[in-house]
């Protein structure tokens, strides 16, 4: 049965065109994905990403097990620090890929992609056999809005928060009486905010931050602009660019992966290797050099031969031109400013690889 | 000039309207253009090139996805809207006046228009 997140009804009665994502009922749209995508470079957007999953794991063996289960090194987070991760499997590939927060001492929290829940849950169950933590996911009780763009933290303070928050960090904090947890982490791009509600005050948070929110031009943006917003910034979707046969080193996510960790982790033996001889195949960013639409999985070939495929691909409204993320084979010729071509209803179209991200990102990060 | 009281429209939502000189012009109905949101991208076919009723003869790119476009009666295409395909978002602001695809004489058996509906049953059919 499809899933509703608690701000269904009121996004329905904004004008929200919904579609099936993940199991859930999800806005992809309210007027335009274009203004969406606009206003959230230029001034400020809503999301309900109340979808994602929240779990939490405690237990004295916590950072033993997250160090297991992660290539990223869990013990240099400090309280309220938060970690981009990906969840590898033997083989290197990828169950997920996650953001996790140490709240405190052997309390981290974590923050998965929808259409992995379960499968993560699994994960995470299966791996924690000799290892006292306690796994709790509780997906169901939170909802989750992302306030993001240049005037992000200026709605924040006009709603009483007034912290001076680092980018990747959490923190506790009570907003017009509501109590959240208010991440400066997003997927966008931009500077912002993901803030964290238990599902009772999921209502009342929508309207205090859209009301709150006019004297900064904020919109309400659907799952159509969060997709060309997090593909500007050249930000990988769980699914498309990323799956269980895709490591963190060939998918362009090596920066994310210290070399110097010293504990076993799963997939470690295969990552340290491609670390150390370099992949097969390699995620490359794209500009058509036409007006044709690059989408997920059409061909990518080189002088007539098949190389690989779109994982992620469309119009970039910020650009106004078309990109899209793709792997290939890492062919030592094929560097930045390579023309390929793109397979596209039987007819080789002209692109050229560019540098990841397409736009410039906007937030003050290292992490992603 | 071509308005909702002068066309008629397929079930896959395309429309024809009937012009003075016999051609037809076909385009996307207003409510197939409210579905796709932003148009970025039209591929349009040469003019002399010849469809039956159904085939597929241009695809319209929005920003959400590729979708085909079916010819809405046999013809052959007399005449390419080229101005759709430089400003593709002509079709948002209007798909019948300046938003039109392309101009066709009519080569099919005139049962093509029997499944063919006008615009009031069209937007019944769609509710």
């Amino acid at each position: 049965m499809t899933k509703q997140t608690l701000l269904h009804d009121k996004q329905v009665e904004f004008g929200a065109k919904m579609v099936d994502f993940a199991g859930w009922h999800m806005p992809v749209q309210f007027k335009s994905i274009i203004e969406e995508h606009k206003n959230v470079r230029e001034n400020v957007g809503l999301f309900d990403v109340s979808h994602m999953g929240e779990v939490f794991v405690s237990g004295k063996d916590s950072l033993k097990f997250l160090n297991k289960i992660v290539p990223q090194d869990i013990s240099k987070l400090y309280n309220s620090k938060a970690v981009y991760c990906q969840l590898t499997n033997e083989n290197g590939g990828l169950v997920d890929d996650l953001i996790i927060y140490k709240l405190e001492d052997n309390k981290y929290f974590l923050i998965v992609n929808a259409s992995r829940i379960d499968e993560d849950v699994n994960w995470f169950v299966r791996n924690s056999i000799g290892y006292d933590v306690y796994i709790d996911n509780q997906s169901h009780n939170y909802s989750l809005l992302a306030v993001q763009g240049p005037k992000a933290d200026a709605l924040l303070r006009k709603i009483g928060y007034n912290l001076n928050q680092d980018f990747f960090t959490i923190e506790k904090a009570v907003l017009n009486d509501i109590e959240t947890m208010v991440s400066r982490t997003g997927y966008t791009g931009e500077d912002g905010y993901e803030i964290l509600i238990k599902n009772k005050d999921a209502v009342k948070m929508w309207d205090l931050l859209l009301d709150a929110g006019k004297q900064f031009s904020i919109m309400p943006v659907g799952l159509g602009a969060r997709d060309t917003l997090r593909l500007e910034a050249a930000l990988h979707l769980y699914g498309n660019d990323l799956n269980e046969t895709t490591t963190p080193v060939e998918a362009g996510l090596s920066w994310s992966v210290p070399k110097d960790k010293t504990e076993d982790y799963n997939g470690k033996e295969t990552i340290m290797s491609q670390l150390k001889n370099g992949t097969d195949k390699k995620l490359i960013g794209l500009k058509m050099l036409s007006r044709a639409v690059p989408r997920h999985e059409y061909e990518i070939y080189y002088n007539g031969e098949k190389i690989g495929n779109v994982t992620s691909g469309g119009y970039a409204p910020t650009l106004n031109e078309n990109i899209a993320l793709g792997y290939i084979k890492n062919l030592q010729n094929l560097v930045v400013g390579s023309t390929i071509q793109i397979m596209i209803r039987e007819k080789l179209y002209d692109a050229q690889i560019v540098k990841k991200p397409f736009v410039k990102k906007h937030n003050s990060n290292k992490e992603k | 000039m071509i308005t909702t009281e002068s066309i008629l429209c397929s079930k896959t939502h395309e429309y024809v309207s009937k012009n003075e000189d016999d051609s037809y012009t076909i385009g996307l109905t207003d409510y197939a253009i409210e579905q796709l949101g932003d148009i970025v991208f039209l591929e349009l076919p040469e003019v002399g090139a010849n469809f039956n009723k159904g085939d597929v003869f241009a695809t319209v790119e929005s920003v959400k996805a590729a979708s085909e476009i079916y010819m809405p009666i046999s013809g052959t295409v007399t005449e390419v809207n080229e101005n759709v395909v430089n400003s593709p978002e002509i079709l948002n602001d209007n798909p019948y006046e300046s938003g039109w695809l392309v101009k066709v004489d009519f080569t099919g058996d005139s049962v093509e228009m029997d499944d063919l509906m006008d615009y009031k049953d069209y937007t019944e059919e769609v509710k």
